[in-house]
């Protein structure tokens, strides 16, 4: 088994033995039912006491051949109305930049956690989407009410 | 006393006095209430603890007979003077200390000093034999000779008595338990030290030495053990020291911890006594007072040191929770007897379990794993909730799910071990199904949110175990739910109806596309009391089920496009479902996917919709997050009504009631109830814009390539026919929720949704004239939050109408005049300056640049004198370049990448481009130079560099001494070793620098690592990210 198969079973033990409450990390099912180690199909909460709480977001970490030497492209699915979100749902965070941040021993929940912690604070060095950006610099009520409608349409089930 | 010690003085016996006073004062109940004099009193003892004589304090201080806490306060004077005085310690202090803290060891330990005074002089013990000075090896052994001598022993005198036959066997119960003290101690500093070893107070011969005591820890864990076991045997469970052994247990498992990061290759008689020591632990578990402890500790030795356990030590543990004590424990956790308490003994049955994963389903299976396998599906039939009352079944619904996940990759199909696992597996769903009940109204009330959360969460990870049980169980899965939930609809027993009707809706993952399941889906949505159900004749369905249900409904909708002759049934469930806050988002989503999926099947069912849409418009639940959906819906069935006579019929009657509701509005905005007069006119825009989204058909929409020249606005049913009307209500409702209404970037955006819908199609109803899309844009300020939705908005108009470009020449002059005003107001006022109209207006320019260049290049226009629009519009995309602000920083590169890969056409258009080149291409160098030497943010240079690289590549002529000029305008200085001030960039950087650029001939990386290094020698290498 390579040694991304490898690394990533072993994610996947160890989310199941401790993973953070509310957060969702599972590898997706191809059409035959088993697993596709290299895709996951993530959920971040929204932190308590912030304004993205009650929301649950869909991403989903796609896992290189090269991974974990190189860090999986993370991509909020639908995108997500946030100033370091990509148009295409990509998220723009440094720890999953392969040229700054990116360590191999970054485990997938630190991962998902550093994410849930750029949901309310966001970057704005690094816009990696204008409406969301625009309305951070420029309008925070209404960048907030945008935010409040992203919580309601991304409710858990 | 020895010459680490100072000389007794005058000062030194008043420091001892003084230390004496304050550690009695320190604990003097009448102290306690006071912190201020606490601290007070510790900030002191911390002064003295650091002084020269802080070893005759401590000494004097351990010596004292007044109470347990001075002697204690002694120990830990003494690891706070070696740390204090780790510098001045050498090889010879280094040894005394040893051989008088020994000594002190063995007579606190005989004198039966109190546990936590003997713990921390092991520490201090410990303490010096981190130090790199200190000559000793195999500390525990050299202690327990000490301790059996009854005073310090050397290292070599210890060596020649057997420590296993003669030392040990010798110990008094309290000296084997101070040497557990010390052991331990050490073992967790070696443990420490080895995970920092960047830590500065210790070295690696520390970590070296304490690896040579691992074999005598082990031998110590096993010589309590033993003993523990010998004395339960002999004299009863409470004969045992509980203390005692449980310190050995911990200790085998921070020895384990030592031995197994770097040793076990290496020492293959350790691990063997590692093994035996876990084998005793294991027996331990059959000690009753010792079972819960033992169980915690070899759940963790599972979980992280798998290699302790050999095949002697699995049947063993295998003997143990098949037929001990341990059994009855977690048979009592399965019928409630025993609550959290015995949840170590779970774990240990699921470490177990999970260790062995599909081993346990042996051939044939072992009596005991047999045994194993019913105390786990045991489990299940605990009482309460899951997650809530009962915290065993989520844990070991995680072993099954492993073992279902691994069991098609593992085991052939079929086999005999293959079918003896999938029917535990099978067991396994059936011992869940009571478990996945959602609570009871009364019990729910009594959860708080969090509680509710962790149910959710467990209802969930149940049904990823389904999935992952599918590909071995296959339909018989469905079947097993589609029974339960055609019969309790059927006695409509709701609760179990949504259990059921829950995990049909989470198989939909496996089950929904290829139709396997299409045969139970159709046994329970074809069956007579689904269809009362559809007919609302079920009015007790409770708000869960029903929620469940609407969710269900979203979930199949592949299965719903094959069975469409269920689709009216189905929506008249989810309209009713709107009026429901819990389910009216998930209603409304799936309204929309299956009306989509299905439109031309539900024309004939579209007035009764009507009424539907007509009733749940007041409602509370019609908000902007599910009313545009339902619209969007019913737009798309509409659009599939055969003549556009009955559409116009319909849309009429929607739309008349949002005219009057952008009428109340408007009246609203000017009063107190402003804020719902916004919401209001919002929603207003938003449905429109959603109606336009649905009446979009895919067959419909034109392809904008294949215009051909003619009028943008052609007459059409829709602007001069019977449609007239209907669009008129549009522009209406348009109007009265834009002009003279408050500016909302919401509303914008709705506004500019209801634009754009028309933009694919050549005659529809919201095709409007192209003045419309111009006024409109032309309509908002400077400024204004939702400046880049308008200008995305002209990009879009521009692009539909691009094949037949001229035909729009007059609307795309107005808006390349309006983005030149806009730009002209920022540089003449550099207040007003916004980032987002800067980046919104230079997007609008790059992106209209390849097809509407003529008209922007207009040469009655493109005279480059300051006030023509062309020129405003490119000095403003230098001055942007300038700025710190990301976004436009990024949009004007791109602009000028787009602009240098131009080419005209005629002679004309060639000119006025070769004259823009020559104008600018040197300011465009100049503030690119500048910019990345060390001006701009690091990640602005990848923008930057792609217009660089693209200028050097497409003009090098004019590139080349515009670059060179621009380094050389480079004047930072920077002060040298010397004190001398020279320049940052020398020369032959300079000139390096730009001849590896000409050679990267615009090679992306090349060009841009030679970006980056110039930016990073400019700003200084603290901002390298490799450092």
């Amino acid at each position: 088994m390579s040694l991304c198969q490898n690394r990533l079973q072993e994610e996947r033990k160890q989310w199941r033995r401790d993973h953070p409450f509310g957060f969702v990390a599972k590898p997706k099912r191809a059409p035959q039912g088993g697993l596709d180690l290299k895709n996951w199909e993530c959920a971040i909460p929204g932190k308590a006491n912030t304004l993205w709480e009650g929301g649950l977001f869909k991403i989903d970490l796609i896992f290189p051949d090269e991974y974990p030497t190189k860090p999986p492209k993370c991509k909020f699915t639908p995108a997500l109305f946030h100033p370091n979100v990509y148009p295409s749902g990509t998220v723009c965070l440094s720890i999953l930049n392969e040229e700054e941040g990116w360590r191999p021993a970054i485990t997938i929940k630190q991962l998902l956690l550093g994410i849930q912690d750029l949901l309310d604070d966001p970057n704005p060095e690094s816009p990696a989407q204008a409406e969301a950006y625009n309305l951070f610099k420029k309008d925070r009520p209404q960048y907030e009410r945008r935010v409040r409608m992203a919580v309601k349409e991304n409710q858990p089930n | 006393m020895a010459t680490w010690v100072s000389d007794e003085g005058l000062g030194a016996r008043e420091s001892i006095s003084e230390a004496h006073i304050l550690v009695t004062e320190l604990y003097n109940p009448a102290n306690q209430r006071d912190p201020t004099r606490i601290n007070e009193i510790q900030t002191r003892l911390q002064q003295l603890q650091k002084m020269k004589d802080a070893w005759a304090i401590a000494d004097s201080l351990l010596q004292s007979e007044h109470s347990a806490q001075h002697r204690f306060m002694g120990a830990l004077t003494f690891t706070v003077k070696i740390n204090v005085s780790w510098n001045e310690i050498n090889q010879d202090s280094a040894a005394e200390i040893m051989q008088h803290l020994i000594n002190r060891f063995v007579t606190l330990v005989n004198n039966g000093e109190q546990a936590m005074v003997v713990r921390k002089l092991a520490s201090s013990l410990v303490a010096i034999f981190r130090h790199p000075a200190t000559p000793w090896k195999q500390a525990v052994w050299q202690l327990a000779a000490s301790l059996a001598h009854g005073g310090y022993v050397s290292e070599e005198q210890s060596q020649g008595v057997d420590f296993q036959e003669r030392i040990l066997p010798a110990l008094s119960k309290s000296g084997s338990g101070a040497l557990l003290f010390f052991s331990i101690a050490l073992a967790e500093e070696a443990l420490r030290l080895d995970s920092d070893p960047q830590d500065g107070t210790g070295d690696a011969s520390a970590t070296q030495r304490a690896i040579h005591n691992i074999k005598d820890g082990l031998l110590l864990v096993q010589f309590v053990l033993t003993k523990t076991i010998q004395h339960e045997n002999a004299a009863g469970n409470d004969a045992v020291d509980i203390a005692l052994a449980a310190e050995a247990m911990n200790s085998w498992k921070t020895w384990l911890g030592v031995h197994g990061n770097r040793q076990r290759s290496l020492a293959e008689d350790v691990n063997t006594l590692a093994v035996q020591c876990g084998q005793t632990v294991i027996e331990i578990l059959r000690v009753p007072s010792l079972s819960e402890s033992a169980a915690s500790i070899l759940t963790q030795a599972f979980e992280t040191r798998r290699w302790a356990f050999d095949d002697n030590s699995l049947w063993l543990i295998s003997d143990i929770l098949a037929n001990s004590i341990v059994t009855a424990h977690i048979a009592a956790v399965g019928s409630g007897d025993e609550g959290a308490e015995s949840m170590s003994f779970v774990d240990l049955l699921i470490a177990y379990v999970s260790h062995l994963n599909l081993d346990i389903f042996s051939d044939p299976l072992t009596q005991q794993n047999g045994a194993i396998l019913t105390l786990i599906h045991g489990i299940f039939k605990t009482p309460g909730y899951a997650s809530i009352d009962d915290l065993g079944t989520p844990r070991v619904l995680e072993s099954w799910n492993e073992i279902a996940e691994s069991l098609p990759d593992e085991l052939e199909e079929d086999s005999p071990r293959y079918n003896l696992v999938k029917s535990h597996l099978a067991e396994v769903v059936l011992g869940l199904s009571s478990k996945l009940l959602y609570p009871k109204t009364e019990d729910l009330e009594d959860w708080g949110e969090e509680e509710r959360s962790e149910f959710n969460a467990f209802r969930h990870e149940a049904c990823d175990y389904l999935l992952s049980a599918y590909p071995v169980l296959g339909v018989d899965l469905v079947t097993v739910f589609q029974r339960s939930a055609t019969s309790c609809l059927e006695t409509r027993d709701w609760r179990n109806f949504e259990t059921a009707m829950f995990c049909i809706a989470q198989l939909s993952e496996a089950v929904d596309e290829n139709g396997h399941a299409d045969q139970c889906l159709d046994a329970i949505f074809g069956s007579d009391a689904f269809a009362r159900l559809c007919a609302g004749g079920e009015t007790e369905l409770p708000l869960k089920a029903r929620q469940t249900l609407v969710d269900s409904f979203g979930k199949y909708e592949s299965y719903f496009e094959r069975h469409s002759s269920l689709l009216p049934g189905v929506l008249n469930i989810l309209f009713k479902s709107l009026n429901f806050e819990l389910c009216a988002h998930a209603a409304s989503r799936s309204i929309l996917t299956l009306s989509k999926s299905c439109a031309r099947v539900l024309t004939s069912d579209l007035p009764a919709f009507l009424d539907q849409l007509d009733q749940f418009r007041s409602k509370p639940t019609a908000t902007v997050s599910t009313m545009p959906k339902v619209l969007e819906g019913i737009a798309t069935i509409i659009q599939s009504l055969p003549s556009d006579q009955e559409k116009v019929q319909t849309l009429e009657r929607i739309l008349g009631f949002f005219v009057q509701e952008a009428n109340t509005a408007r009246e609203e905005v000017t009063g107190p109830a402003h804020e719902f007069g916004r919401l209001r006119g919002h929603l207003v825009l938003s449905c429109i814009a959603s109606i336009g989204k649905g009446l979009r058909s895919e067959s419909e929409v034109i392809d904008i390539e294949l215009i051909k020249e003619g009028n943008p606005y052609p007459p059409s049913f829709w602007n001069s026919g019977p449609g007239a009307e209907t669009q008129r209500l549009i522009m209406e409702a348009m109007r009265l929720l834009i002009v003279d209404f408050p500016v909302d970037s919401s509303i914008i955006e709705a506004a500019c949704d209801i634009l754009k819908a028309g933009y694919t199609e050549r005659a529809g109803l919201f095709v409007f004239p192209p003045s419309m899309t111009v006024d409109f844009i032309k309509s908002f300020p400077l400024g204004i939050s939702g400046t880049d939705v308008i200008m995305a908005t002209a990009s879009s108009f521009l692009a539909s109408h691009a094949r037949h470009a001229m035909n729009i020449r007059t609307e795309a002059e107005a808006l390349i005049d309006h983005v030149a005003q806009l730009f002209s107001s920022m540089l003449q006022t550099p207040d007003v300056y916004d980032p987002e109209t800067a980046n919104a207006g230079i997007d609008f320019l790059t992106r209209l640049l390849p097809k509407y260049y003529p008209i922007l290049f207009n040469p009655v226009k493109s005279n480059l004198s300051a006030e023509s629009p062309l020129a405003v519009l490119l000095h403003f995309t230098l001055h942007v370049l300038t700025r710190p602000e990301p976004l436009p920083l990024k949009s004007s590169s791109a602009f000028w990448v787009a602009l240098i890969d131009l080419q005209g056409i005629s002679p004309e258009e060639m000119n006025i481009l070769e004259s823009v080149y020559q104008e600018f291409i040197p300011r465009l160098c100049y503030t690119i130079i500048h910019q990345i030497a060390g001006q701009c943010a690091r990640s602005d240079l990848v923008s930057l560099n792609d217009a660089l690289r693209r200028t050097v590549f497409k003009q090098m002529a004019l590139a080349r001494p515009a670059l060179k000029a621009a380094l050389d305008s480079l004047n930072a200085q920077v002060t040298d070793a010397t004190g001398q001030q020279v320049p940052l960039l020398s020369a032959k950087d300079k000139s390096r620098f730009l001849e590896s650029l000409v050679i990267a001939r615009g090679g992306h990386k090349q060009s841009l690592d030679l970006v980056r290094s110039l930016w990073l020698k400019c700003r200084g290498m603290d901002f390298d990210y490799a450092q």
